[in-house]
């Protein structure tokens, strides 16, 4: 017997532990397990449920039957859900034209380094930063008939009350209106990383050979510019298809129909009508619209992309 | 020995582990041993409500009164009435428990009685059978329905008292005395012609002014002319009956004379702009439910005090209005439920129905209305118009949608100044076609 055994001590040679065995093993998808479980909670689950309540009739607000593909069918037959999405079309195609003009125009005059131009910068994000539901706000108070500043400002000069929300075109208008001042700033933002990124050397080349403004914008800015544009666009159009909050304070999606964009039709039928199935089909068709407009964009960006 | 410093030590994947482990734990165990403040609080009643002047009186007096009297401490919880119903009810729906009760408006109980997520008051101790409640409000608070036709899936259902009247709210006529004289205008037609009259002499700008937006405010405003007309909405079968010729003799009225009569931007008016304009002195009457009409002799709210004054709504085949009452109800997942329900038995007695009276808002008992001393001027001519004639609307969990459907078309025929009645026939055939879907016909 050795001298260490006589003394109780453990002579047995202590094992070491591999890689990849017992807790190595397990330990990179436990650390995972939380951030996987929540995924599946709050993106998996509700996709899933919000599927599986498409496929039902619902009344008073409780499944009564399975009606397979019944509520898809049907919302190519509504008139309200039709007229939802072409005011939600017109709405998104308009508001992100305005956008996308408007902050690519800012950019450009914002790209250079002038005196103020940082000062300028700062001022022009403003109202993305406001809370959608405060724009509404302000922007009732403009458009509103009796008090509103328009009218207000049109009875100073003589005129008689300037009528918006009362009229489907001028509220219509009046909300594109109100999307472009709150959104421009992130068509500008974006535009503007994008201009600053641009090389210098075929704009000096350009200038060199006697370029115009015009052209240096049209042969070398915008054709440089497009995966950026691109980006911007898709981007704002996806944001665009959800807009809720300005409508909702600000019309309701009235008069008649003339600002029920699918989000607030969307609303109405699953919260005040409880009719979640064919809500739940609304919002997965209007996702799936989505998603088709987002692939289509990235194949283009893809087609565009010189590498 | 070295001391190493805390960022210095190696930090073991065991160690992570049971540091994870141990905060899960610690973040569960308020959840699991802790008791929500709701519960612990003895007489606490959370009441949702929506932000409406009508219940002015009750938040200023009677919640004071009630921890007074009955240590009931009142957490009232107030929202904007365009969220309120979908919010409850997904409260309710989902036992979420974040209120004891609900201040509904009384279209909403087809909703919450359908779904079977509100307490049986009647069961719980509540006397429906009480003379002294207004007959037809007690009537509201039933699901389904004691009186009229009831919707497929009820028919055989006895009825119970899912909700109990809390504020008897109902529209009646605001009118200015400087343009009518001491009476009211009896007829719709004395009200257009008497208040062209106050616009020649400068009194007002105005004959009428009313809610426009689409929706329930225009069929709100729409639905006196409606009952004063003759017209029915549907008959015993669910067969929509409203784009009857009296229907659609209102419809034009509506859309026409009185839009002609009333400011340029009705079509867009919702509360708020009704209210400015009545209160500020631009209107000459209006028809309204209390929560603008209780404001009449607060100098510190209208430019006219002492210039309004209030009737039974104007005639022409009838003068009937629409009511439109506060009804509590208490959902099943409430936290305090015991206390809800002891909170409405003290609410309805006759003491405090009278002192709800003194208040100034619109009570639910009888006798209430008989007290010396009512807090407003408003109170005798609510119980006057309910017994000249007061309808609620149609009992059917599908109203909201019916509403919205015909609130588009009245509102379309606003907007172009004409076209009621094809607006009527227009939103008759959805309703139909909607009401069919929903198996009514079946």
């Amino acid at each position: 017997m050795s001298v260490l055994a006589r003394f109780g001590a453990n002579t047995q040679p202590r094992r070491t532990r591999q890689q990849g065995e017992g807790l190595d093993l397990v330990l990179p998808y436990l650390l995972l397990a939380p951030a996987v479980l929540f995924a599946f909670a709050v993106l998996v689950y509700p996709v899933w449920d919000a599927l599986r309540a498409s496929t039902m009739l619902f009344r008073y607000g409780k499944p009564v039957q399975g009606v397979g593909f019944d509520n898809y069918v049907r919302l190519w037959s509504d008139p309200q859900f039709l007229n939802a999405l072409w005011v939600t079309v017109s709405f998104v195609a308009l508001a992100v034209a305005f956008e996308t003009v408007f902050g690519l125009a800012l950019a450009l005059f914002c790209a250079g380094e002038f005196r103020g131009v940082r000062i300028l910068r700062g001022i022009l994000i403003v109202p993305m930063v406001i809370t959608p539901v405060v724009v509404a706000i302000v922007f009732r108070l403009i458009y509103a008939s009796d008090a509103g500043m328009l009218t207000v400002v049109a009875q100073s000069l003589g005129g008689s009350p300037v009528e918006i929300l009362g009229h489907p075109t001028r509220a219509f208008l009046g909300l594109v209106a109100l999307d472009v001042w709150e959104w421009t700033p992130l068509e500008f933002l974006i535009l503007l990383a994008g201009v600053q990124s641009l090389p210098v050397e075929p704009f000096e080349a350009a200038r060199v050979d006697g370029a115009s403004p015009w052209r240096v914008l049209i042969d070398h800015t915008l054709p440089m510019l497009r995966p950026v544009l691109a980006i911007a666009i898709v981007l704002r159009t996806i944001d665009a298809f959800g807009t809720f909050d300005q409508v909702f304070v600000l019309t309701r999606g009235g008069p008649g129909e003339a600002t029920k964009l699918l989000s607030i039709y969307g609303y109405d039928t699953a919260f005040k009508f409880q009719d979640t199935g064919y809500a739940a089909a609304l919002f997965v068709t209007m996702g799936v619209l989505i998603l088709a407009l987002a692939l289509a964009a990235v194949r283009i960006m893809r087609g565009m992309n010189p590498t | 020995m070295t001391n190493r410093g805390l960022h210095q030590r190696p930090i073991s994947r065991r160690r992570v582990l049971q540091t994870g482990a141990g905060l899960a734990a610690a973040a569960t165990l308020p959840l699991t041993f802790g008791s929500s403040p709701a519960r612990a609080a003895g007489g606490k009643v959370i009441i949702g409500a929506f932000a409406d002047g009508g219940l002015t009186p009750f938040k200023e007096k009677i919640i004071p009164l009630a921890k007074a009297e009955g240590g009931f401490d009142i957490q009232f919880l107030e929202d904007e009435y365009g969220v309120t119903l979908e919010k409850w009810f997904v409260d309710a729906q989902n036992k979420a428990g974040q209120y004891d009760m609900y201040l509904l408006d009384d279209p909403w109980v087809p909703q919450f009685g359908a779904a079977d997520v509100l307490e049986d008051l009647a069961a719980a101790g509540i006397d429906s059978a009480d003379a002294d409640w207004v007959g037809p409000l007690i009537d509201m608070g039933f699901w389904p329905p004691r009186q009229g036709p009831r919707v497929k899936g009820f028919k055989d259902t006895a009825p119970k008292l899912v909700t109990v009247p809390f504020v008897g709210d109902l529209q009646t006529l605001t009118y200015r005395n400087d343009v009518y004289g001491n009476a009211p205008p009896a007829t719709w037609d004395e009200l257009i012609a008497k208040g062209k009259e106050g616009v020649a002499a400068g009194k007002i700008k105005y004959p009428i002014v009313f809610r426009g937006v689409t929706g329930n405010p225009i069929v709100t405003s729409w639905y006196p002319v409606f009952l004063a007309f003759g017209g029915e909405f549907f008959d015993d079968k669910w067969n929509v009956t409203f784009n009857s010729d009296k229907g659609k003799a209102a419809a034009d009225f509506f859309v026409t004379t009185l839009k002609q009569n009333a400011p340029p931007g009705v079509v867009e008016f919702d509360s708020d702009q009704e209210g400015a304009a009545i209160l500020g002195g631009d209107a000459g009457a209006i028809v309204q439910y209390s929560g603008n009409a209780i404001k009449s002799d607060d100098p510190t709210q209208t430019k006219v005090a002492g210039k309004l004054d209030f009737g039974i709504v104007p005639k022409k085949e009838k003068a009937i209005a629409q009511l439109g009452i506060f009804i509590a109800g208490v959902p099943k997942s409430a936290p305090n439920k015991a206390n809800a329900i002891a909170f409405l038995k003290w609410y309805t007695s006759k003491e405090t129905q009278a002192k709800l009276s003194e208040a100034g808002s619109i009570p639910v008992k009888r006798s209430a209305f008989g007290i010396a001393k009512p807090g407003n001027r408003l109170i005798p001519v609510a119980l006057k118009q309910m017994d000249s004639g007061a309808l609620p609307r149609p009992r059917t969990p599908d109203w909201g949608k019916v509403e919205e459907l015909l609130g588009v078309e009245l509102n379309k025929a606003l907007q172009a100044g004409s076209g009621g009645g094809a607006g009527l026939d227009a939103a008759a055939a959805k309703v139909t076609d909607y009401l069919t879907k929903a198996g009514y016909y079946q």
